[in-house]
């Protein structure tokens, strides 16, 4: 979205005029909206995990076997790129868009990693979400989660395409401002995940 | 007073079909959504006769039980999702940006894909009829709507269709947080100068409530939906069928969740509506505008704690906390009503048709509202919970209250979109005859509940006492369809009718969306009037008291 | 004019506007709890429409020059109509939550505790302490209770939510599956009421209805004994589950048919103890949906067709059964039944 957010009229002078509010951009509040909205769907699928677990005593099942391993190296991988999306965000705060780009780039390789580690993941499991109350709650919310991930990772791709075409600058970039605030997001939604799956169990 | 400024946009060039489909304009696409929604409001109304033409009698077989069974469910949906909210949203989507002074919503793409999403979420629902049927009421309760999951057959009406009418809520939840988003963009970012927010017309404060509730109701049902299509199609019903390991009660703690402040996403931009209309043809200021802001906010606000009122009966909820929650929306509610009439008190009141529709929202939305605060007494809901009560309360503040809203809505910035006015005399007619059609159809439904009858059956015995009353509603709801055809007769007419060019602010208006053209340009406002209080318009007419009203303000 | 009109209908409408007084103790606090509460409602109601009406008569508009005054507000009267209301709510909120504790009050020894169970689409009642026996599947079941005495309900459900609803006595408990509710009541008055489920729960919910014969307790103690004595038919040899798989679906096939929605058109069928068979329905009945469905006496549904919604057939292989009296019917119109003897 470019949208810039500035009401375009003529006022009583006749004049045509640009009224540019002050305070935050408005593709970064709509980012920011949308983020609450997610925020409330991924409550959502918490409560039915917690229901699920408040409600079976044998949790996780017998013979449910996950692992911390890939999950702790996936979470090191994740919260990394949330700093190199940090780094280029500051980049081109800077005007540096050469910094952006690759700040971007490696973030979208790790983002990109993220994905593949996780479908790695997934196939080493012995249990699927067909095998019960924790198969279907396990790969629901990792699953929704990875689903944004990849919808992040889509994001940022678009994000360094842009960047390659020379767009963006210290002034303009509210459009990467946004892609990295839903990168944060999908990062805390995973934190949240992993602590819930693999340190609470 | 009301400077007669000829539009020179209201002869316009036939608007070609593509442009329809492509446009971006708020105007439009506010537009788009009125037509789209009055067509399903039909569509659901003609179910709702098929509902009350077999319980017109005991013993009915004018349509099976499984097709019943479909109407209600379909016929609930299409009035919740694809009328009410929509119509809402689209009165706002035209008015909003108006009436904040700005060019167009925040996101004017966005804002078309909110709309072209309704009529594929209408167009899924409505496809259940051809795969098997989506007999589960609009509630969707489980297990009964996970269906064949998990080795159970719970009967016809439960297979595909289901997993259509899942689909298409879902596409209903996209566009609908889409839309918030937007609304709530727009009305943080786009204000022209000086519309200060507590310079915000009330109808706008409303819809910023509104959305906000949207914006964190709606995914919760998104997520519940997911689940459900999960559990049908893949788990078995792991989560939501007890015979798979799952809890029948997690669904309704989603459902409802979602599904109280989805009721308040429909009455409160009402309550907007009546809050432009009542001030203006009282020509009198809102009384008590803050306090109308807090009690929206209240409102907003209790919305969210009080949705177990819909499980009283299941047993398994906190009663004095949701109990008491509820009946405390009361008290925001009547401050509402109160300032409605105190608004009207020593007015010169000028009964044109939004203002009769208006008045009908307080006489009949006060009805359920009432049904609704006793309700909220636990023991009495172990009564009526499930009966026609619920029934009657639910139409009369979905009816009685939000359709009524809409139509004074209708009426008053039909000129203002289209540069023609409704015909009153008509209109007069219309709102008779919904008036009382509403009252004859759902009045007899709060007896029925205290007499026992259960809702959502598909026919009573003749051993029953229900027999009368239940014709009397089938009587008012034809009544009911009567009035919508002369609505139908009114636009047409109006259309037919010579162009008459409607000046710029014909109802003497307060708010900004009068001091440009009837219809405004693409580009809304060629001038905007200062903006010092929350009613510019008024204040350019009538300069003297406007300085006083200001000094005052100041010295307070 | 027509707020005028909603009034008069209101009024007219009072007299009927009152559920029955409730035929327990429990109902009849919710009956008078009903009372209290309509008070300040139809108050507020007679008040606020007043006021529309009053405003509508005196302040239309006469002539058209002046404005009235711009009045903004008025402090004193914002709080007055915020605190009255609240103080209103509070007090109703204090009856309910009063009338709430009798209401949902349960008792340590309950006189007779009656497990329900509900079922697409009929109620299965069962006296713990008494071990009676009362299945609906293929008929309308009557509970007999006693007056004056504590009755403990507990709710459970195999299927999908129902609610077991007594109008009579102003009182519903949803029965949910995988949870067990209760609830007690004392009866007082004698008599016969309807009862039906209200929560919808597919297909024949408008069917799933039952009724209570409230009797004084010496009739009541009298059923019991008379109950105990003769047991309802011989228990049944529970169906042998055919070792060798079901895929083998011998014997005889019998014929079903329904071209109504009140009876089969056979009213009886037989087939030879321990030989499966396969019952081949057929609904002639267009539009409108049927199944047939075997049960035994303590009323366990031991086979079933789909519905088919006719014109339709369906077919079901049963297990061998043991030597008895069997039922079958339609799950839809739980009325509609006939006997299966098995010889
Ligand atoms: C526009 C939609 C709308 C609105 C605004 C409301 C408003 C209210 N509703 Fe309603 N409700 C529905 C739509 C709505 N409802 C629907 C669709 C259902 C059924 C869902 C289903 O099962 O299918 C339902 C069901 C429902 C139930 C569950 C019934 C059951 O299934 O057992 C309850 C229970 O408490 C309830 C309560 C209330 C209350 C307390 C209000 C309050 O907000 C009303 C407040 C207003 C007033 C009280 C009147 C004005 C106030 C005054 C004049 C001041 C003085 C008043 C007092 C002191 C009390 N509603
Ligand atoms: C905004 C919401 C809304 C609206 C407006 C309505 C409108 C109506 N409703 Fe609806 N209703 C619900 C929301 C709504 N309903 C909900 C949520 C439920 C619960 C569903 C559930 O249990 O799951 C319900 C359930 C419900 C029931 C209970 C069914 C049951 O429990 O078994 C009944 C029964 O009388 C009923 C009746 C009516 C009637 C007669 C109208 C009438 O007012 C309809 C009037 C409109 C028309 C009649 C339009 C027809 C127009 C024409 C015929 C003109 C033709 C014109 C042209 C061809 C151009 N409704
Ligand atoms: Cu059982 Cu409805
Ligand atoms: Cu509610």
């Amino acid at each position: 979205m470019t949208a810039e957010a500035t009401s375009l009229r003529r006022d009583g002078t006749g004049e045509p005029s640009v009224h540019a509010r002050r305070g935050i951009d408005t593709t970064i509040v709509g980012v920011l909206l949308f983020i609450a909205s997610e925020t409330m769907f991924f409550s959502g699928l918490f409560a039915a995990y917690f229901n699920a677990r408040a409600t079976h005593p044998d949790w996780p099942p017998q013979g449910i076997e996950l692992e911390p391993l890939i999950a702790s190296i996936l979470t090191i991988v994740l919260v990394t790129s949330s700093v190199t999306m940090q780094l280029g965000v500051r980049a081109i705060r800077r005007g540096d868009r050469a910094g952006l780009q690759r700040w971007l780039a490696i973030t979208l390789l790790l983002g990109a990693a993220f994905v593949a580690g996780q479908l790695y993941d997934y196939s080493t499991l012995d249990f699927s979400w067909q095998s019960g109350i924790y198969g279907a709650a396990f790969f629901t919310l990792t699953g929704f989660h990875g689903a944004h991930v990849t919808g992040g990772v889509i994001a940022l791709a678009a994000m360094l395409f842009r960047a390659n075409e020379g767009h963006f600058s210290a002034r303009h970039h509210a459009a990467v401002e946004g892609v990295s605030a839903y990168w944060h997001f999908v990062d805390v939604i995973w934190l949240l995940l992993f602590s819930t799956l693999y340190v609470l169990r | 007073m009301t400077t007669a400024t000829l539009a020179p946009v209201a002869v316009r060039t036939r608007t070609s079909w593509l442009e329809w489909l492509t446009t971006t304009d708020h105007k439009k696409i506010g537009q788009l959504y009125l037509v789209s929604s009055l067509v399903f409001f039909v569509i659901g109304g003609i179910q709702a006769l098929g509902i009350r033409s077999q319980l017109a009698a005991p013993d009915m077989t004018l349509v099976d039980p499984e097709t019943y069974n479909e109407f209600f469910t379909i016929h609930g949906t299409t009035m919740i999702f694809l009328f009410a909210m929509p119509i809402l949203s689209g009165l706002a989507n035209f008015v909003v940006p108006l009436q904040i002074g700005a060019i167009d919503m925040a996101f004017p793409r966005i804002n078309a894909l909110s709309f072209w999403l309704v009529p594929v979420g209408g167009l899924l629902i409505y496809s259940s009829y051809a795969a098997g049927g989506a007999a589960i009421g609009w509630t969707g309760y489980v297990p009964l709507s996970t269906g064949g999951a998990g080795g159970q057959n719970f009967g016809p009406g439960l297979g595909t269709g289901v997993d259509l009418w899942i689909m298409g809520l879902t596409v209903l939840g996209f566009s609908s947080i889409l839309g918030a988003i937007n609304f709530l963009a727009t009305i943080f970012r786009m204000r022209a100068p000086g519309m200060r927010m507590f310079r915000l017309p009330i109808f706008v404060w409303t819809v910023l409530v509104t959305q906000s509730l949207a914006l964190f109701a709606i995914p919760v049902f998104t997520t519940a939906l997911v689940l459900l299509f999960i559990d049908r199609n893949f788990t078995g019903g792991a989560f939501l069928n007890p015979a798979n390991g799952g809890s029948a009660i997690l669904w309704q703690h989603m459902f409802w969740f979602f599904g109280h402040p989805e009721v308040y996403i429909m009455i409160l931009p009402a309550m907007g509506i009546i809050s432009e209309v009542v001030p203006v043809f009282s020509r009198k200021p809102l009384f008590g505008y803050h306090a109308f802001v807090g009690a929206t906010i209240a409102i907003g606000l209790l919305a969210f704690g009080v949705w177990a009122h819909h499980m009283f009966a299941t047993g398994l909820v906190y009663l004095p906390f949701f109990s008491f929650l509820t009946g405390a929306i009361g008290v925001p509610t009547g401050i509402k009503f109160f300032n409605w009439l105190a608004t009207m008190w020593r007015g010169k009141l000028r009964f044109s048709t939004p203002m009769l529709f208006a008045i009908g929202f307080l006489a009949f939305f006060l009805i359920g509202g009432l049904d609704g605060a006793l309700l909220a007494a636990v023991p009495f809901d172990y009564d009526v919970t499930d009966t026609y009560w619920v029934v009657s309360h639910l139409h009369y503040v979905l009816f009685g209250g939000t359709v009524f809203a809409v139509f004074a809505g209708i009426y008053y910035w039909f000129p203002k979109m289209y540069g023609r006015f409704l015909d009153e005399r008509i209109g007069k007619w219309h709102w008779l005859l919904t008036a009382i059609g509403v009252n004859v159809a759902f009045f007899p439904q709060h007896l029925l509940g205290l007499e026992g009858m259960p809702r959502r059956i598909a026919t009573y015995s003749a051993d029953t006492p229900w027999a009368p009353l239940n014709l009397l509603s089938t009587i008012g709801a034809f009544t009911i369809a009567l009035s919508v055809l002369l609505f139908v007769v009114n636009v047409v007419v109006t259309f037919r009718r010579p162009l008459e060019p409607v000046p710029d602010d014909p109802w003497d208006g307060n708010t900004l969306e009068w001091a440009t053209t009837s219809p405004p340009p693409p580009h809304n406002f060629d001038r905007l009037p200062p903006i010092r209080s929350s009613r510019p318009v008024f204040d350019e007419k009538y300069p003297e008291l406007a300085e006083r009203a200001a000094s005052a303000g100041a010295a307070r | 004019m027509i707020a005028l009109a909603a009034t008069s209908l209101a009024v007219a409408a009072c007299s009927a506007a009152y559920p029955p007084a409730g035929a327990t103790d429990q109902g009849r606090d919710i009956h008078s709890l009903y009372s209290w509460i309509l008070i300040p409602a139809i108050v507020i109601f007679v008040l606020v429409e007043g006021l529309l009406v009053w405003s509508v008569i005196r302040y239309r508009r006469r002539d058209d020059d002046a404005l009235p005054p711009q009045i903004e507000g008025n402090r004193r009267l914002e709080i007055l109509w915020t605190v009255i209301p609240a103080i209103v709510v509070l007090a109703v909120f204090g009856l309910s939550m009063e009338t709430l504790g009798t209401v949902d009050a349960k008792s340590a020894d309950p006189a007779v505790v009656v497990d329900v169970a509900g079922h697409q689409w009929y109620w299965d009642f069962r006296y713990e302490k008494e071990g009676i026996d009362v299945s609906g599947a293929g008929q309308r079941p009557e509970l007999v209770l006693p007056t004056g005495r504590t009755i403990r309900f507990n709710l459970s459900s195999g299927d999908v939510i129902h609610s077991f609803y007594m109008p009579a006595f102003l009182f519903k408990r949803d029965v949910i599956p995988g949870v067990t509710n209760t609830f007690e009541i004392t009866i007082d008055d004698p008599g016969t009421y309807a009862g039906q489920c209200a929560e919808f729960c597919g297909l024949g919910h408008a069917d799933m209805k039952y009724a209570i014969r409230a009797v004084s307790a010496a009739e009541y103690d009298a059923w019991v004994a008379q109950q105990q004595a003769a047991p309802s038919g011989s228990p049944p040899t529970s169906p042998s589950p055919s070792a060798g798989g079901s895929a083998a679906p011998a014997g005889a096939t019998l014929e079903v048919s329904a071209s109504t929605p009140t009876s089969f058109e056979q009213s009886s069928l037989e087939t030879a103890a321990g030989q499966a068979f396969t019952i081949h329905f057929t609904n002639k009945e267009a539009g409108v949906p049927h199944n047939v469905a075997i049960r035994d006496s303590a009323g366990d549904v031991l086979a079933k067709t789909e519905i088919a919604t006719g014109p339709a057939d369906a077919s079901v292989s049963v297990p061998a059964l043991g030597a008895g009296t069997y039922t079958f019917f339609c799950q839809v119109h739980p009325n509609m039944q006939g006997t299966l003897t098995v010889k």
